[in-house]
């Protein structure tokens, strides 16, 4: 008796103080950031131009509307949102390239607008678009320069280098000028730039953008690696959902500049899973027409049928709809050579919240 | 210093790779400036085989020649792009690259521009300063070149250049505010060309302006290290004219600093 009161008291202090100092060793905070762009709006014609000239017409627009996370040490944090939600203007206010208009952030103790060359001494950025080489040297060159900049020693120096070059393989290009390096060689080239320096925080700004499967994969088992490591802190925008389930512990979504989301992959499944996929593959395609699900469940857009001619894929919320209602409907109107049900995956459900179909509540 | 010089040494190179590309166009640039530079000359002997007069305003007619040429190298030498280079980079938001590594901007910018510059060096300086030479010795029959005098100048070209480049990057991140640079840019280039004694002596001007202009950054940017090499300033006037030059080289370091804590708040990087 009292053997297993002691078991639970003792099971019970190392995980309140590992809760504990989760909670307090947070590397990033962002407090209610904001960032508003003033646009100056062309009016069309001679006239137009002058008057602009003159007195342009501005509007303003909120790119990053009050945005609040947090980031602890070593995590992997994804951020997503579907094009134009703010994300890369949320990188840049954290990278110290751009000012909130309000809020705050802090990282590792820095504001990084305000201590900007200190402060990036301590991170690695990759934007997907840009480069950081320089575009007339040869590669090799440029990781000499950055060592001068960053202040490496010749012996971390070294060993940085081999690592870099075993996981990214930069051994077949490393002598070319970065200008006639392909998008893939290039991105690892700035991937290996931005950790030349051991960043306590990794920020990448869609580093898999147009890359083929295998040098994503690269790009993201190094990742994997320098965060197992070093415990590198990463923060990562992307629209290929397939970085998000390999590399992200936990991601936070926004759109149209607000958080809609924050949480673990497993919650955001759990809590927007219920949406549906039927496949089939009719016996009689012609018979198709007689299905009518708007008509037969009375609800409108809560089904979305696709035809690409061999499957039939009807996708629908579990919730509204009962899986079992689903096919005995279908299943009466037509003969199936084959049909299956499965959970959407992670794409659907995200694809379902950017188009507003899952009503969220962050 | 080292340290400094070894950080930044890549953007000269990458400065030198730059200009490599441009060097058909620099070379009819230069052939054009040339080109002005003795239809200015063959002007001026009219002016003086016209008048009659041994001097004007002070200047013989072999100091104008000198004047000429050696305006024209200093002008060139101590030329600047860098409101071009910092402009571009902040309207295409290049800059930003800049901005994610714990360099500064200006010593960036001034070693690119150094070595982008090192071809035009090589290139103007040997054959004018040889050529006004020649010509000095031809007319005058003596030898008119004095190291101590040179020596002096290159150190007042030299600050000339500094300021020039600390003028234009100031001049670039007023991009912020003037969307367009490439039009006031011409227009800015054509003024101070004036105003720095480029096109003509800021002795011919009328001399309350002349003496604005002398106490004002335009003296120092072409004017002073063209009087010293020609010779008419005296120890004083060198030694002032140094400390001026001195004083506006931090002034716009300084400028040019308050400028950008100014503007970073309203820079808008576009893209990504
Ligand atoms: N410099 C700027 N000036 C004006 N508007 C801007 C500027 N930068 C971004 N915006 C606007 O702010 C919004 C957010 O842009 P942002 O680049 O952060 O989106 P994003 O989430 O990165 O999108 P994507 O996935 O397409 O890269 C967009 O509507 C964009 O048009
Ligand atoms: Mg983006």
């Amino acid at each position: 008796m009292t053997g297993s009161c002691l078991s639970v008291a003792f099971d019970a202090i190392p995980r309140v103080t590992h809760m504990l100092t989760k909670e307090m060793i947070q590397l990033i905070y962002v407090n209610k950031l904001k960032k508003d762009f003033k646009k100056t709006i062309k009016e069309p014609g001679l006239k137009g131009s002058l008057k602009s000239f003159v007195k342009p017409k501005t509007e303003i627009i909120t790119a990053v509307n009050e945005i609040d996370f947090h980031v602890p040490k070593g995590e992997i944090l994804g951020f997503i949102g579907p094009n134009g939600a703010g994300k890369s203007t949320v990188i840049k206010m954290l990278t110290g390239i751009l000012t909130p208009t309000s809020g705050s952030c802090e990282i590792n103790g820095k504001v990084p607008y305000k201590n900007r060359k200190s402060y990036v001494r301590e991170i690695g950025v990759v934007f997907g678009q840009r480069t950081q080489l320089w575009w007339d040297l040869a590669l090799r060159e440029t990781y000499t320069v950055l060592k001068e900049i960053y202040e490496v020693d010749d012996k971390s120096f070294k060993e940085r280098m081999a690592f870099l070059n075993e996981v990214l393989e930069l051994d077949e290009f490393i002598t070319s000028p970065v200008r006639t390096l392909s998008l893939g060689q290039r991105m690892r080239a700035d991937i290996a730039a931005s950790l030349l320096h051991s960043p306590k925080v990794l920020f990448l700004d869609e580093p898999t953008i147009g890359l083929d499967v295998v040098v994503k994969d690269n790009i993201r088992k190094a990742v994997k690696t320098i965060n197992e490591n070093e415990q590198t802190t990463v923060i990562l925008t992307t629209h290929d959902l397939q970085d998000v389930e390999n590399l992200c512990d936990r991601i936070v979504m926004i759109d149209k500049g607000s958080k809609i989301f924050d949480g673990e992959i497993a919650e955001l499944k759990r809590k927007f899973g219920q949406s549906r996929e039927m496949k089939f593959v009719p016996a009689d395609f012609s018979a198709l027409d007689k299905l009518d699900y708007e008509g037969e469940f009375h609800l409108k857009d809560a089904v979305e049928v696709e035809n690409d001619g061999h499957n039939v894929s009807v996708r629908f919320d579990s919730d509204r709809i009962s899986v079992e209602k689903m096919l005995n409907y279908t299943l009466s109107k037509l003969h199936v050579k084959d049909i299956n049900v499965s959970d959407a995956d992670i794409e659907e459900i995200i694809k379902g919240i950017y188009r507003s179909e899952v009503k969220v509540d962050a | 210093m080292r340290r400094i010089f070894k950080i930044y040494k890549p953007f000269t190179h990458a400065g030198v790779m730059l200009a490599a590309q441009y060097r058909v166009n620099f070379i009819f640039f230069i052939l054009g400036d040339v080109l002005m530079c003795f239809i200015n000359y063959f002007l001026w002997k009219a002016v003086f085989s016209s008048g009659g007069a041994q001097t004007f305003m002070g200047f013989s007619e072999t100091d104008m020649v000198s004047y000429i040429f050696i305006s024209f190298l200093t002008s060139t030498l101590a030329y600047s792009d860098g409101s071009y280079a910092v402009g571009e980079e902040i309207k295409d938001g290049s800059i930003a690259m800049r901005m994610i590594k714990p360099i500064r901007f200006d010593l960036a910018f001034l070693f690119q521009e150094l070595g982008e510059r090192t071809m035009s060096i090589s290139i103007v300086f040997l054959p004018l300063m040889v050529g006004v030479e020649i010509f000095r010795f031809v007319v005058t029959g003596a030898v008119q070149f004095n190291i101590f005098r040179f020596l002096l100048y290159l150190l007042s070209l030299v600050l000339a250049y500094l300021i020039n480049f600390y003028v234009n990057v100031c001049y670039g991140y007023s991009a912020f505010v003037l969307k367009n640079l490439w039009g006031s840019n011409l227009l800015k280039n054509i003024i101070i060309g004036f105003l720095s004694g480029a096109t003509i002596p800021l002795a011919f001007l009328p001399p309350v302006l002349s003496a604005v202009l002398n106490f004002l950054p335009f003296a120092s940017l072409t004017y002073t290290p063209v009087m010293i090499y020609i010779g008419m300033y005296g120890p004083v006037q060198i030694l002032t004219s140094f400390g001026l030059q001195i004083v506006w080289l931090i002034f716009f370091i300084f400028l040019q600093q308050v400028i950008w804590n100014a503007c970073v708040k309203r820079l808008s990087v576009q893209g990504g």
